[in-house]
């Protein structure tokens, strides 16, 4: 067995779990959740293993044919290099976290198995997007995830809002996947492959290979991304996503699902490095690529779900904004030519996100299911731990040195700032949410844990058990340190940069260095932020915002109407036709033809009745009025 | 003797068995078809392990001949290629499940289950049947049965406008496709006429058909067997007609015996008249859009689950005839792929509908509700058939659907971005809000007394169906690697002699 074959054994290990507790350990809670934990953990150690002795080596590939007819040939074939054991690792590392602390959240929960083969069946998913080296491949396994989340977030489906948001981000999700194809179809039907490398090879060989659909295809892939990464419009099923349990939220929104997206759209930036054009019909776009557009909608995303983040009040709602907003930093680092650091933005983030979303499930767990941060308060002294790794998490998350998040936004903010690509229009955008960020995130830290307690629930709060906690101790060592492990440096390897490596005091100011002028920025942008969330927020009972800015405020807290903006929209469209298209069938095709056909044999039938009256009169007058009108024809011709 | 010919011959013995058979013991009733049926599936899947998908000398694998009216060219001549070994193996695996979901019929058992045998019987042996005569015949034999079920056996207050509406449909489907295989029989001289498929095939490959008869005969073999597929707008009979109908004779209906028409098409219209084909085929792309989307969007309407999968089974026929109208290997093998996964689907669907409505008495969709709660295994079972519906990879309808997209690409684009929004956005709505209404939500105390399916036994012909499901799925080179070779030489036939060449030849 070679090296890289190891990798099908990541692959399929949770897999495996997922079937083995669907058909023989249903009734058995602790043994299924042991079964899942035992895969997910075996496969981070040999990711591990993978990314110790693989390292000199660019890339690896072990494939199977999985489907072969005419020109169309597509493999199950995984793909080992920097992107994508970086992506293991985060996907079983922090995946892992999240599933140990699944069994001390849900462990009262009956259908704790139910809840442990879903589990294992998305990190299944989510490691077989990571591992891909086709788009077919990717399809599945996107298509995978999304039912794999679908299953998760309607894990309570008896909850009506829990089964309607699973059905939402469904649907959602299919939307982009709906793109996804049409631009995996087109760029097969063009370049003849599905294979990442052949194709980068083709394009590298002949930058105008796409033709004049180089554009198109770019954004069909993009809207993939889009679903996924829940970028605007297709945001909205993120946020009602939180009706799942806690550390579903942790597992789809902060490390993996939402990830993908961005992983997807790094794995194929030689896509977007071809000769941009436009067909004839887009010839308005000529001059804009489509990096441009994806890094406008980024941006665009950021900003919104920052404002709306600011004024929700359900703690799993300011994280799920947050995410949103973090996501938007990813995508449109990548639309600035800088996937180096959308993925270090990514990695940074999967751990501090993470770690918040598991702090607010303890914070939740403790509260007995209460979710209002506005009834909550002084919680630092009740839970501590929580609290110090909540905080950890929210410094990261603000960009605070020297905590992860200061590199990573710190190289998005870089790349705006780059003359080459870069924008200034993006720049002071990415600035802006910046500070909002640091808002959003203290208001929920000034009135969830420091400030007056609101409720009293809060009093009977305890901190929660070890097998809760130790995750979140786990995770903030990284929320932390991960800023100068050197870990651009690896991911810069995936994208064929070469750079010096430093010691870990010179990375510690390095961005001061590389580019002060974000640097700067970013620092002051935090300052901002912290400094109005104290102003605000440090000694409220109630939020003083809705009164100041009036109608904003309430555009902001209904997530700027974009739900009831799509129901208007699927009602005129969608429901509309399909109304249409049942009346048409009921009245015109199944009514008028059938019915029809049905009503004439009937009359035929009921005329021809009235002749057969059994009366030997009606009979013998019929006879004759035949004979005299055969003999009228006969003798008048 | 060929493994076709016990395929067929053992639910047709059991047919006569079961005729002579006291009317009150059920029980051997019962066994008896269900023993049947499981002899043809096993016999089937040894033929399926065995078949080889090299060449073989006339075509064919498995082949038998027997002489039946010589003057008239007919015989029983039975074999499989690449296509139908495939198909014979879903009508065997759906023949089966159907027999055990048959549970549920309570009364006049021993005509039912004489009927159940004989549909089986002649819907393996139509497509078993290289020859015109015993293809059209026993098609005929599994159509008859299907028309009567539904009449006695079916439920709802719209019974009997059901098996009017289904018999006036396929009969006069059926008869179109009659006068389509007569007018093909007359095309050949009078010395040579035969009813042997291989013998046609290889008439008209030397001796290509006058335009002018291809121009009439194919869209009589289009429309005649299109309506035997409910191709749009030929189709209302077929939701309604499922929706009426005992489980069984839906799942055998809608699973295996409607695949007849497509098969009609790839094995002799298709190859025989490729001029016509290609005049036709963007009619045929138009009107399967219609089974795709508008049909789509009649199952979003519906409050009837068994309508809703109805119209649902209706669309994704529209993929069989979106891969025929590509004309492409990779358009017609999916088409044959999206033909068995859709059976083993169909009768999934079918069969778990039958289950729900035997415990509730009720398949309105408003009326149910939180139905998982009380039917883990049922519910979980239609979860995913439900995402295989919305073609789900994992479930062989994913591949099929996906070969039918690409390989319609390059000659019909703007039909694939159609089809793949069909497919992957509407289906996913209905499909999804079915699930939400019967089987999330919160429980209705009204079926706290409803029951799972819980013994082996009861589990089997879902588990079966799923497991197929899920195997070709995993593995689709099991079926594709088979119906690769004879898909290409069909396609070659199709696609030989471009329009412009043959029109420019003197007719014959």
């Amino acid at each position: 067995m070679k090296l890289e074959d190891y990798s099908w054994i990541v692959l399929l290990l949770p897999l495996a779990a997922a079937a083995i507790i669907t058909l023989f350990t249903q009734r058995h809670g602790k043994l299924s959740a042991q079964i899942s934990i035992a895969a997910v953990a075996t496969s981070f150690l040999l990711s591990l293993f993978l990314l110790i002795t693989l390292r000199e080596t660019s890339h690896a590939i072990s494939a199977i044919n999985w489907l072969a007819i005419g020109n169309l040939k597509v493999e199950i074939g995984l793909r080992l290099d920097h992107l994508s054991l970086l992506m293991l690792l985060i996907v079983t590392g922090v995946g892992g976290a999240i599933h140990v602390y699944s069994w001390g959240y849900m462990q009262a929960d009956r259908c704790v198995s139910r809840y442990f083969a879903s589990l294992s069946l998305f990190t299944f998913s989510m490691l077989g997007i990571v591992l891909a080296n086709n788009f077919v491949m990717m399809f599945i396994f996107w298509e995978l995830v999304g039912v794999s989340s679908y299953l998760l977030i309607g894990f309570w489906y008896e909850k009506a809002s829990a089964a309607d948001a699973a059905k939402k981000a469904f649907i959602t999700n299919r939307l982009g996947d709906f793109g996804f194809l049409l631009g995996i179809i087109l760029i097969w039907a063009t370049l003849g492959s599905v294979e990442f490398d052949a194709l980068k090879t083709t394009l590298a060989a002949h930058p105008a290979a796409l033709g004049s659909m180089a554009g198109v295809a770019g954004l069909l892939i993009f809207c993939g991304a889009m679903g996924k990464s829940a970028q605007f419009p297709l945001h909205v099923w993120l946020p009602d996503a939180m009706e799942g349990p806690t550390p579903v939220s942790a597992l789809i929104h902060a490390a993996t699902m939402v990830a993908a997206g961005v992983y997807m759209l790094c794995r194929v930036f030689f896509l977007y490095e071809a000769a941009p054009a436009w067909p004839e019909c887009l010839a308005f776009l000529n001059g804009i690529t489509a990096l441009n557009i994806i890094s406008w909608i980024g941006g665009f995303t950021a900003l919104l779900a920052a404002l709306i983040a600011v004024q929700q009040n359900d703690i799993k709602r300011i994280l799920a904004y947050s995410t949103l907003s973090q996501l938007g930093y990813m995508v449109m680092a990548v639309g600035l030519a800088a996937p180096g650091a959308g993925m270090f933005h990514l990695t940074t983030h999967a751990f501090f996100k993470a770690l918040l979303f598991l702090g607010a499930g303890s914070v939740i767990h403790a509260l007995h299911h209460e979710q209002d941060i506005w009834k909550m308060g002084g919680l630092k002294k009740k839970m501590p731990v929580t609290f110090w790794t909540f905080l950890v998490g929210t410094l990261a998350l603000c960009g605070v040195p020297p905590f992860s998040g200061f590199y990573s936004k710190d190289a998005i903010l870089a790349a705006a700032a780059d003359p080459v690509h870069g924008n200034v229009g993006l720049f002071i955008l990415a600035v802006l949410v910046a500070a909002l960020t640091t808002f959003y995130m203290f208001r929920l830290i000034f009135v969830a844990f420091l400030g007056p307690v609101k409720d009293q629930a809060v009093d009977q709060a305890l901190e929660s058990p070890g097998i809760m906690v130790w995750p979140l101790r786990l995770l903030a060592v990284p929320s932390v340190l991960a800023g100068f492990w050197g870990l651009e440096l690896f991911i810069g390897g995936a994208f064929g940069e070469t750079a010096h490596a430093l010691s870990w005091h010179e990375k510690i100011f390095a961005p001061l260095n590389h580019s002060p002028l974000a640097a700067l920025f970013g620092l002051f942008a935090t300052m901002v932020g912290l400094g109005a969330a104290w102003q605000l927020y440090a000694k409220a009972v109630q939020d003083p915002l809705p009164e100041k800015l009036g109608l904003l405020s309430r555009a902001m807290r209904n997530r700027f109407y974009f739900d009831e903006i799509y129901r208007v929209l699927i009602a005129i469209t969608h429901e509309l036709l399909s109304r249409l298209a049942n009346w048409f069938d009921r009245w015109i095709v199944a009514g008028l033809m059938v019915r029809g056909t049905h009503g004439t044999t009937e009359l035929f039938g009921r005329a021809l009745r009235l002749a057969q009256t059994g009366n030997l009169q009606t009979y013998a007058f019929l006879f004759a009025a035949g004979v005299v009108l055969v003999l009228w024809f006969v003798l008048g011709h | 003797m060929s493994p076709l010919t016990y395929i067929l011959g053992w639910p047709l013995l059991a047919a006569l068995v079961v005729l002579v058979i006291p009317r009150n013991y059920r029980f051997v009733i019962r066994s008896v078809a269900l023993l049947a049926t499981l002899a043809s599936l096993l016999v089937a899947v040894k033929m399926f392990c065995q078949f080889d998908a090299a060449p073989a000398v006339d075509g064919y694998r498995f082949g038998q001949i027997i002489p039946w009216v010589a003057s008239l060219g007919i015989s029983y001549h039975v074999g499989v290629d690449g296509i139908n070994v495939g198909l014979i193996l879903m009508g065997a695996i759906v023949a089966f499940a159907a027999a055990c979901v048959s549970r549920e019929i309570k009364t006049f058992e021993k005509e039912f289950y004489l009927l159940l045998l004989v549909m089986t019987g002649g819907i393996l042996g139509a497509f078993a049947s290289l020859d015109l005569f015993c293809f059209y015949f026993f098609h005929e034999l599994a159509l008859v049965p299907t028309f009567i079920m539904i009449g006695v056996w079916g439920r709802g207050e719209r019974k009997n406008y059901a098996t009017f509406q289904i018999t006036i449909y396929l009969s006069i489907g059926a008869l179109l496709a009659l006068v389509g295989l007569i007018a093909l029989y007359l095309q050949m001289p009078a010395g040579s006429r035969t009813f042997d498929i291989v013998e046609i095939t290889r008439y008209f490959n030397g001796h290509p058909m006058a335009l002018a008869s291809q121009q009439f005969i194919f869209p009589l073999l289009l429309f005649g067997f299109g309506i035997l597929v409910s191709l749009w707008p030929f189709h209302t009979w077929a939701p309604l007609g499922y929706g009426s109908a005992p489980a069984a004779t839906a799942m055998l209906h809608a699973g295996v015996l409607k695949k007849f028409g497509l098969y009609g098409l790839i094995r002799i219209a298709l190859p025989l008249m490729p001029a016509g084909a290609q005049q036709w085929m963007h009619v045929l792309a138009l009107l399967c859009l219609g089974n795709i989307l508008y049909c789509g969007w009649v199952a979003m309407r519906q409050k009837d689950l068994n309508l809703l999968i109805g119209n649902s089974s209706v669309a994704h026929m529209g993929f069989c005839f979106l891969g025929l109208a590509s004309l492409s290997l990779l358009g017609v093998t999916g088409c044959v792929v999206v033909m068995i996964a859709h059976g083993l689907l169909a009768a999934l669907t079918f069969g778990l509908s039958g289950w729900l409505r035997e415990q509730t008495g009720t398949l309105e969709i408003e009326k149910l509700g939180g139905l998982l709660r009380r039917m883990p295994f049922i519910g979980a079972v239609l979860i995913m058939a439900m995402m295989a519906g919305c073609g789900l990879p994992g479930f062989a309808n994913f591949v099929g659907e996906l070969a039918v997209m690409f390989g319609a690409w390059k000659s019909l684009s703007p039909f694939v971005v159609v089809a793949a929004w069909g497919a992957l956005v509407v289906g996913a709505i209905y499909m999804l809000r079915a699930v939400r209404n019967v089987l999330h939500g919160p429980l209705d105390p009204v079926w706290a007394e409803t029951r799972d399916a819980t013994s082996l036994w009861r589990k089997l012909p879902f588990a079966l169906l799923l497991v197929a499901l899920l195997v070709f799925g995993f593995f689709p080179r099991l079926l594709t690697d088979k119906i690769n070779p004879s898909a290409e030489i069909i396609v070659e036939a199709a696609t030989a002699t471009p329009v412009g060449k043959i029109a420019a030849r003197p007719a014959q």
